[in-house]
């Protein structure tokens, strides 16, 4: 597999690659960024998503736990009573920032939780005890789902399950396993999805409207469109140029540069991260975004949010210092093209560019422009008219029977 | 306070209120009212028929909202719309805001003088509604609040020789007796300035045609980043993928934008007359015009060709062309809204539907029933035994009968669809657009097969045979032409024939069209002949609709006896109607297998 730094980027995918950084950086905080890859086949937007894997940073968990309990505020059914010296005692351990996968065929007990067999079929011991699911494993990381269009299509259980965990940040999750308690903890995880609305079963947005809007980001994935693009992407593939570019790096071993390089990504999320948490959008800017709100009447709250989310995230890794109307222009495609339709997005994103920030608020500047056609046509009226205050109350409601002669 | 004028004020307390349930009424069965002689009152859109010999109407557009369509607001009814007709004549809208103010203040002030001693009440209810009723004149506009300020908004180029003050107003029910206050005042501004009202003749309801979008006016080109450093292309790619979609949703897919732009091409050979553009797409001139204003086709000596910038937007489709017919499919497989208002359905037919059954190995149950019939899930049952054996503390493994898990089944019933289309001459345009339209939804959002069967000139003809393939059926229907005379009778020939030799589940064949027949098969009677060819649509069990417009009603309700079908009748053969159709169609289809 091409590492993270190596694959090629050009204008379609660009998103994605930012994408999975924001996400990233927001997770490692503790606030998670759930965004989806659409695009049609050949646009690589699964195998750039699982290269992330490799520049996860770590993240120190009580040792042994499967929730990944944090240390300082454990909350899993086994430690969340926990004193500090006792949680010390137990030790604490770094493991990479989880990384998990749901299939779409994926049954509702591998992703929620179900009974753990290892300790039913003990011989000397058996034990009826919750094994968690992929997505509490996942807490405090990411959760891929490739195919989710498929997935929402067949197993409504698991969409329902994905609803709770993206519903709220952070979200939470049941397991249940009939004859034991029910567990309920909360997840902090990165939704990450990705779908070719072409295939079956077509777009997630017309499969379950509420799902694809619980994305704060969606991104639509072009291909390469320029011949450098193709041809660079087929030599990084190329046989002879893997073992040639081993071979220039791995003064050690092998692939070297490439574990030097992930390094360094890790070393920026965690520093990135740190901004984050520090990070607030300007006043100015929240304003506008809520303006944008009302102005084009946006049906989702969340949308804003995002909105909000993702412009400090996006000044964060493009390394700059503040936060700017250019970084909310910037993630407004990603925030809101799932959830309105496309005239009123370029409406939105043109308004920006013409006005600038400071157009004033409310209700009926949202006004369209009058169609052409509606002016005064000549001697259209033909008679004068009378006043109301002249016109007796049995003549002023006239309707468009009364009005036409039969 | 004089009596005279006490009964005046009384009498406009009195009208007020007359007129505030009235409008209640009225707009409650959607309908729009004139007031007086002058006023126009609706929560729609209205619009001048100048194209009509009698001058003097205004129709209202029960399709166009007011709110959706003057402050782009989501839901319906929210906003009234009044029109004060007046003739030639400068209105000041400041004048104009003014009085209403004042009107609003006394008519409160009237129908409760308590509150001359609560100052700052009054002027919070008063301020409330100023806030809520904008207006608009042929000189200015802006919310009673800002013009009671001198504030002022300028006007667009369009509105300038405006004949009427156009007021908006967010009024709830029970609030509509301040129309009347409103509009009298406002007319009295128009008398003061020294313009005459004018008398509105008539007042007629209707759906505005679909309008035709001015997609220049929003949609901005160039693409490369207009802003300098530093600022983002995406914002303009999205313009032009904006645009491309527009283009694709009148013209049909990429190539159908291609064969379009190939016409404004420097290359003679591939140019299509303006006529035949028509015939194929409708009105075009609108979209050459929108094009013109983005530059991107412009007039020369030899005729309209493309600019540089045309041909790098053809050039951009080329090379995009695998998003953009993922995204044109994208949008053809939204369902549309509107539901069931666009059409009224006549008759009912009962026919079994036979649906199949699928193992859904995503979802196991537990055997509920005693019948032990089902799909086995053996790991399930498996880890399920092994659970109870520990629970039930048995100290050996056992498999009880409550351990059993079963696969759940889906059903469904499949319902393969053959579209028998009216290609004559008056299907040419928007009408043959929506479908097509409705082919490729099908397609692409069901699980089952389409067909369509074309009859024009003399003839019927198989454009698409069943298939499921998109790309076949885009192919197929980019060869319709609407062209010629309406052989009926042919068409249901052709289609009978095609559904029997055609491995198919559920047939139904949908009628569209929008004419009577005029080319008879065997006889020299046409209609008889139609007649006669639908017997064979219910003698060989073939679900039948038929989709045509009110006018033909007498002769498609005959047709849908014969073929025992349902007839759907349209005001306009649009690609919404359509699909709302067969949508509902199909869910009858399913809910009566359900009761069955
Ligand atoms: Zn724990």
């Amino acid at each position: 597999m091409i590492p993270f730094y190596r694959l090629e980027r050009y204008e379609g995918n660009e998103a994605l690659f930012e994408l999975v950084l924001m996400s990233i950086v927001s997770t490692y905080a503790g606030e998670p960024l759930h965004f989806h890859a659409e695009g049609v086949r050949g646009t690589g937007k699964t195998t750039i998503m699982r290269a992330a894997r490799d520049i996860l940073p770590a993240i120190k968990r009580i040792k042994g736990c499967v929730y990944n309990c944090d240390p300082a505020a454990p909350h899993c059914p086994h430690h969340r009573n926990l004193s500090a010296e006792e949680i010390e005692k137990i030790g604490v351990e770094e493991i990479p920032m989880p990384f998990l996968e749901i299939s779409h065929s994926a049954k509702v007990g591998t992703v929620a939780g179900s009974i753990d067999l290892a300790k039913l079929t003990d011989v000397s011991n058996p034990e009826a005890s919750l094994l968690p699911g992929i997505i509490p494993q996942a807490h405090r990381g990411i959760i891929f789902v490739d195919e989710i269009n498929r997935l929402a299509d067949t197993s409504p259980e698991i969409t329902d399950i994905l609803l709770d965990v993206m519903g709220n940040k952070p979200g939470h999750i049941q397991i249940e396993e009939a004859g034991l308690p029910v567990v309920d903890v909360t997840v902090n995880v990165s939704v990450w999805a990705a779908s070719n609305p072409d295939e079956e079963p077509g777009p997630l947005d017309e499969i379950r409207r509420q799902l694809s809007d619980r994305f704060d980001m969606v991104c639509y994935m072009g291909r390469p469109d320029s011949v450098d693009n193709i041809s660079h992407i087929l030599k990084k593939n190329s046989y002879s140029y893997k073992r040639i570019g081993n071979e220039e790096n791995g003064k050690k071993n092998t692939g070297y540069r490439d574990a030097e390089e992930n390094i360094k990504y890790q070393k920026d999320i965690a520093k990135w991260a740190e901004t984050f948490v520090k990070t607030d959008l300007p006043d100015f800017l929240r304003n506008f975004i809520a303006r944008l709100y009302i102005k084009y009447n946006l049906e989702s709250i969340r949308a804003t949010e995002a909105l909000q989310q993702g412009a400090v995230l996006y000044s964060i890794i493009k390394r700059r210092d503040k936060v700017t109307i250019s970084d909310v222009h910037h993630v407004i495609p990603m925030a809101l093209k799932h959830r309105i339709d496309g005239d009123t997005l370029v409406r939105i994103i043109n308004d920006i560019d013409g006005r600038g920030v400071k157009d004033g608020i409310l209700s009926f500047k949202g006004k369209k422009t009058q169609k052409k056609g509606e002016t005064a046509v000549p001697d259209y009226f033909q008679q004068d008219a009378r006043p109301l205050k002249d016109i007796s109350r049995s003549e002023l409601i006239n309707t468009e029977k009364t009005l036409t002669p039969s | 306070m004089d009596r005279q004028t006490y009964v005046d004020r009384q009498t406009n307390v009195d009208k007020a209120i007359s007129v505030g349930n009235y409008l209640n009424l009225y707009f409650g069965q959607n309908q729009g009212i004139r007031l007086g002689d002058s006023v126009v009152v609706s929560r729609k859109a209205h619009a001048k028929m100048p194209e009509k010999r009698l001058k003097g109407q205004i129709k209202i557009l029960l399709n166009r909202d007011a709110g959706k369509t003057y402050l782009d607001f989501v839901e319906s009814d929210q906003v009234v719309h009044i029109d004060i007709y007046h003739k030639p004549g400068e209105i000041n809208p400041c004048d104009v805001a003014k009085a209403v103010f004042k009107a609003v203040d006394q008519y409160f002030l009237e129908k409760d003088p308590q509150l001359q001693y609560a100052e700052d009440e009054r002027f919070k209810i008063v301020a409330g509604y100023a806030n809520k009723i904008f207006i608009s004149t042929n000189q200015g506009k802006g919310t009673v609040y800002d013009l009671f300020q001198n504030i002022m908004q300028p006007i667009s180029e369009d509105e300038e020789g405006r004949d009427h003050i156009h007021m908006l107003a967010r009024l709830n029910q029970e609030e509509y007796y301040l129309i009347y206050v409103i509009t009298e005042a406002a007319e009295e501004v128009v008398l003061a300035s020294g313009a005459k009202l004018a008398k509105v003749r008539n007042i007629v309801h209707g759906n505005q045609k679909q309008a035709e979008e001015s997609f220049a006016g929003y949609i901005k080109i160039p693409w490369k980043s207009f802003k300098g450093q530093g600022a983002t292309p995406l914002p303009a790619k999205e313009n032009v993928n904006q645009l491309v979609l527009k283009l694709a949703e009148k013209f049909g897919g990429v190539h159908e934008i291609d064969e379009f732009l190939e016409s404004y091409s420097t290359n003679i050979f591939k140019r299509k007359g303006i006529e035949q553009q028509k015939k194929k797409w409708g009105d075009v001139e609108h979209y050459v015009q929108q094009l013109e204003e983005l530059d991107l086709i412009k007039n020369t000596l030899v005729g309209k060709i493309l600019t540089k910038k045309g041909m790098q937007l053809k050039e951009f489709i080329i090379n995009h062309k695998c998003e953009i017919e993922s995204e044109i499919r994208r949008n053809i497989r939204k369902v549309p809204s509107g539901g069931m208002s666009g059409f009224r359905k006549l008759g009912k037919v009962e026919k079994k539907a036979s649906c199949v059954k699928l193992t859904n190995r995503n979802k196991t149950i537990n055997n509920l029933d005693n019948t032990w019939a089902g799909d086995l899930a053996v790991p399930e049952t498996i880890i399920q035994a092994r659970k109870n054996c520990f629970l039930r503390n048995d100290d050996h493994f056992t498999v009880r009968r409550k351990d059993l898990h079963y696969y759940d089944k889906k059903s469904y019933i499949p319902v393969d669809i053959c579209l028998l289309v009216d290609a004559s001459g008056s299907m040419a345009g928007d009408k043959r657009q929506a479908a097509c339209y409705l082919a490729e939804h099908l397609v692409l959002t069901g699980k089952e097969k389409v067909a369509v069967v074309t009859f024009q000139e003399r003839d019927s003809k198989v454009v698409v045979p069943f298939t499921r393939n998109h790309q076949t059926l885009s192919k197929g229907l980019a060869t319709i032409t609407p062209a010629g005379l309406t052989p009926l009778a042919q068409g249901i020939v052709a289609a009978v024939n095609l559904i029997k030799s055609s491995n198919v589940r559920n047939p139904m064949l949908v009628l569209i069209t929008d004419g009577l027949p005029n080319v008879p098969l065997w006889s020299v009677d046409a209609k008889a002949d139609a007649l006669e060819a639908a017997t064979y649509i219910a003698k060989n069990n073939i679900r039948l609709i038929g989709i045509g417009v009110e006018s033909n009603k007498s002769f498609l309700e005959k047709l849908m006896d014969k073929g025992e079908g349902v007839l759907y009748l349209v005001d306009d053969l649009n690609r919404d109607n359509l699909i709302n159709i067969v949508r509902h169609e199909k869910k009858n289809i399913l809910q009566t297998a359900k009761m069955a």
